[in-house]
């Protein structure tokens, strides 16, 4: 993109005429801009739209967060922040003005998904015209997926957006933004503006509980109407039209919204954000219309179609045996096969039952789905297929559970039922139950979510469309499905003759198995590192270390024939685990209290400059003497109030990649490697203190002391 | 109820305010209008019968305006056309007290500067010509043939910027239709979406 042309000549042209009565130029300009001066500093300004001495907009680049994690996800946004009474341009803009542009910057690798717009105000101008727009402030922004293999050190992002911001007149701005991230900053940043706008961002799926939006050409008017909405609900339409194409404005009559097409010809589509108004609450959401259909834009309580249903049913059946197949879902399902076949041989009648409870499982997670599902929408959320696994505390909670489950089947321990609760000996082993079976079919069918196996996705992807009644029949026609073998075996129980007969083998096998869940685990723990970073990763190994040890005590220790004494100290023992492990976790990942500034040669001269005393650290994340330092001589209530009492500039230099300035440092001092300990008492002429590699509190206060002695007397000789 | 009633009403006042915008259609009589132009001299567009007329929206601090002008890019589609006979009316809809409202010696200065090679500079700022045909924007475009029938309206170009350089790359609305239309041929695209700053209406 060229420069828009410069707004100094501009002005320059301008500078005969009067552009402003004497009222809007004496109106105060401070309040907008003052919004901005209160952002974090991450942010870099971009260039100065200045008329008559005032910035009309300023823009900046702006990330929820001050670190980047390889494989995640984050959001870059530009805030405007726009002088009160001026206005920039929504995607459509409306009569008069042009949409506000954002060019992503980004560095290989990184992929900036669509534009968020949040829902504009629909702005009336002199003459009847009406413009969709902007005032005070808006952010505008993108959800950005970062590569994989992130660089180390600062990663700078940058955009480049050029806008119109009109009043009484308009001018056009640009700005070359930039941001640095990954610069020593840790966490979330400016988490108060993207909540805020992502909140009016409209809704994308399905409309919000009971609405439907639908449309009507009639002549070259384009009736949208809504219904299912509140009694005196306040109801628009900001329409996107296709290129070229002029729309008259959207006016409300009764439950519709009465917009035409200049020129006459009626649109095949409409693409626009409905928007309802009602009980002090603003529902808006995309829609993309035809005429006559209304697929794309049905919502809960809406009729539904019926053929579309019945045929997304047949699919569901279909999909959902299907599904016993796919990998996710396998194992478990040949565990089940395995135990009926077990149950067969002993008790026959007993492995119907199994059978029944088993598809009950399936069945019953299935409701509970279809119930979140529907939950969710009314809620306004949006969740698809597998939507769970969205979440990794629910990918933690799974992974935990399957290991549970590989260790089980290892024989590391037996799952028994209290003896109290039975009435006798815990005779009932791993999944032998009711209850077992039950859980075991429910556990199945959250395996297989993630899964979609052919036919599925038609019918679930139409499930999520439909009306509540809908949804669950649907979910239910692919639980019945995926329950349709065991069904089968139920009804027929003849066939249970053609599995093969229960024995030694079978022990075999179920080791067999628990290494096919095993490979489940690895599929897992990918999503946890995906969703994480490595950090989750290691939270996962970490948290399924502690499910094995307890595991092992338990299989070891606490067994149905185990004296009393045992189990009592088997339990102390796991309570003793947990907490040691709750414990360390807290401890080792409790954040800093120390305001750490990212080393290099420059912050270290800057720092000296000022005067001030410095303490640099040279560390590692691998390096396990330099973390315990860190945590248990550093970041101590003793240290953090000396170095706050002599206002002491704490820098970190992290020697984790191997950064080269950081190794001259530390050949400097004689040192091949991490830790290493300065503290520079003061004034850049004083040499610094090096502290030995192992630390205590005590030793960073000594350092201090003889640090600042030298000082004093190096002052009171001169 | 009464929420209900309110809203009712509004809707049907809505309803009446958007009709103030209507324009003109494709095919249809362009309105007559009679306005003085800012050398005094009344302009009607019933006395153009018989000739290609071109109306544009037009206030010269717009800074979509100044893209036109400053370039030279409406200077050269006015001498081109006016050779060729077509009368090229620019309209200033802005009302008193708005952008773009100077008395009539200043704009003729503007117009000298600018080296505009336009028919005539109406002035129009009741803004009752510009509703009646529905502009928008400066500039917006509209071509009447020589039987005072529109042929189109819209935007000046396909590139809605303030950049000069886009003028390049831009396909020029108004040149193609007046090329097609002037030649007997049908015009492809008779409708665009006008860009630029919004007519200074009266507030």
């Amino acid at each position: 993109m060229n420069p828009l042309f410069p707004i100094r000549k501009l002005e320059a042209n301008c500078a005969s005429v009067p552009r402003y009565r004497a009222s809007l130029a004496s109106r105060s300009a401070s309040l907008g801009l003052a919004i901005a001066v209160l952002m974090a500093g991450t942010v870099m300004p971009g260039r100065a739209q200045v008329v008559d001495g005032r910035q009309l907009v300023k823009a900046q680049l702006v990330a929820d967060t001050q670190h980047i994690e390889p494989g995640r996800k984050f959001r870059l946004g530009v805030l405007y922040t726009i002088v009160p009474k001026w206005h920039i341009y929504w995607k459509y803009a409306g009569d008069a003005g042009i949409p506000t542009q954002i060019e992503w910057q980004l560095p290989p690798g990184f992929q900036a998904g669509p534009l968020q717009w949040p829902l504009p105000t629909r702005d009336q101008e002199p003459g009847g015209l009406e413009v969709f727009d902007y005032s005070n402030e808006v952010l505008l922004f993108t959800e950005v997926q970062a590569p994989e293999q992130l660089p180390s050190g600062p990663i700078e992002l940058a955009a480049k957006s050029n806008w119109l911001v009109c009043e009484q007149q308009c001018v056009p701005g640009n700005a070359q933004l930039s941001l640095k991230l990954n610069d020593g900053g840790q966490g979330p940043a400016n988490q108060d503006i993207f909540t805020k706008y992502s909140a009016s961002v409209p809704k994308t799926g399905s409309p919000p509980a009971g609405y439907s939006v639908s449309m009507k050409p009639s002549g070259s008017q384009m009736v949208v109407e809504f219904a299912g909405v509140p009694q005196g609900s306040k109801l628009d339409f900001f329409p996107v039209p296709p290129e070229n194409v002029v729309l008259n404005h959207g006016k409300q009559a009764g439950n519709s919204v009465v917009l035409s097409v200049d020129g006459g010809a009626a649109l095949d589509r409409l693409k626009g954000v409905a928007v309802i108004q009602a009980n002090g609450k603003t529902d808006a959401f995309d829609v993309e219309l035809q005429p006559g259909g209304q697929a794309a834009a049905t919502g809960n309580g809406a009729s539904a179609d019926l053929l579309g249903v019945l045929q997304a049913v047949a699919f569901a059946l279909i999909g959902g045996l299907i599904l016993n197949v796919m990998p996710c879902v396998l194992p478990v399902i040949s565990l089940k096969i395995f135990g009926f076949v077990s149950e067969a041989g002993e008790r026959p009648d007993k492995a119907f039952k199994l059978a029944l409870v088993f598809s009950a499982g399936i069945l019953g997670c299935f409701a509970i789905l279809a119930a979140i599902v529907t939950f969710f929408r009314a809620i306004g959320a949006q969740v698809g297929w597998g939507f769970q696994f969205q979440d990794y505390r629910f990918v933690l909670a799974i992974a935990c559970l399957v290991f549970a489950f590989a260790l089980n089947l290892f024989g590391v321990f037996e799952l028994t039922v209290s003896a109290r609760a039975t009435g006798g000996l815990a005779k009932l082993a791993a999944g032998g139950g009711y209850g077992g079976a039950f859980f075991q079919g429910a556990f199945a069918t959250i395996l297989a979510t993630p899964c979609t196996a052919p036919f599925l996705g038609t019918a679930s992807a139409f499930a999520f469309t439909q009306p509540a009644w809908a949804t669950f029949l649907i979910f239910f026609s692919i639980g019945i499905g995926m329950a349709l073998p065991y069904l089968l075996l139920a009804i027929q129980p003849k066939w249970l003759r053609y599995l093969p007969k229960p024995g030694q083998w079978m022990i075999r096998l179920k080791q067999l198995l628990g290494f096919l869940l095993l490979a489940t685990l690895l599929w897992l723990s990918w999503i946890v590192g995906r969703l994480r970073g490595v950090d989750g990763m290691v939270e996962l190994g970490g948290l399924l270390l502690i499910i094995g040890l307890l595991a092992w005590i338990k299989g070891s220790f606490w067994t149905p024939v185990s004296p009393v004494r045992s189990r009592v100290l088997a339990a102390m023992s796991m309570v003793a685990v947990l907490v040691v492990a709750i414990g360390s976790y807290l401890f080792v990942t409790a954040p800093s209290q120390l305001s750490w500034q990212a080393f290099s040669q420059q912050s270290l001269d800057k720092a000296l400059q000022s005067g001030r005393p410095v303490f640099v650290d040279f560390t590692a994340d691998w390096c396990i003497t330099c973390k315990a330092n860190e945590r248990f001589a550093l970041d101590t209530s003793a240290v953090r109030q000396a170095f706050a009492q002599n206002q002491v500039v704490v820098l970190r230099a992290d020697w984790t990649h191997g950064d080269p300035e950081i190794t001259q440092v530390l050949k400097e001092h004689g040192r091949a490697g991490v830790p290493m300990y300065l503290f520079y008492p003061g004034g850049k002429d004083r040499p610094p203190v090096v502290l030995p590699e192992l630390i205590s509190s005590q030793t960073v206060l000594d350092a201090m002391k003889t640090g600042s002695q030298t000082v004093a007397d190096a002052r009171k000789a001169s | 109820m009464r929420i209900r009633n309110i809203c009712l009403v509004f809707g049907v006042l809505a309803l009446s305010a958007g009709a103030a915008l209507a324009g003109v259609e494709i095919g249809q009589s362009a309105p007559n209008f009679s306005l003085p132009d800012t050398n005094g001299q009344t302009h009607q567009l019933s006395q153009y019968k018989g000739k290609w007329v071109v109306l544009e929206w037009y206030q010269p601090d717009c800074p979509f305006v100044r893209k036109h002008y400053g370039s030279g890019n409406t200077q050269a589609l006015q001498k081109e056309f006016t050779a060729k006979g077509v009368v090229w009316l620019s309209i200033d809809s802005s009302a008193p007290g708005q952008e773009g409202n100077y008395p009539a010696d200043k704009l003729n200065q503007i117009a000298s500067t600018q080296g505009a090679a336009r028919t005539a500079l109406l002035l129009d700022p009741d803004g009752k010509v510009g509703h009646a045909y529905g502009a928008k924007t400066t500039p917006d475009m509209y071509i009447i043939n020589p039987e005072g029938k529109l042929v189109y309206e819209g935007a000046i170009d396909s590139k809605p910027t303030t950049v000069v350089a886009d003028l390049k790359t831009a396909t020029n609305y108004v040149k193609v239709a007046l090329d097609d239309s002037m030649t007997g041929k049908s015009v492809s695209q008779t409708v665009t979406r006008p860009y630029g700053c919004s007519v200074k209406y009266a507030q």
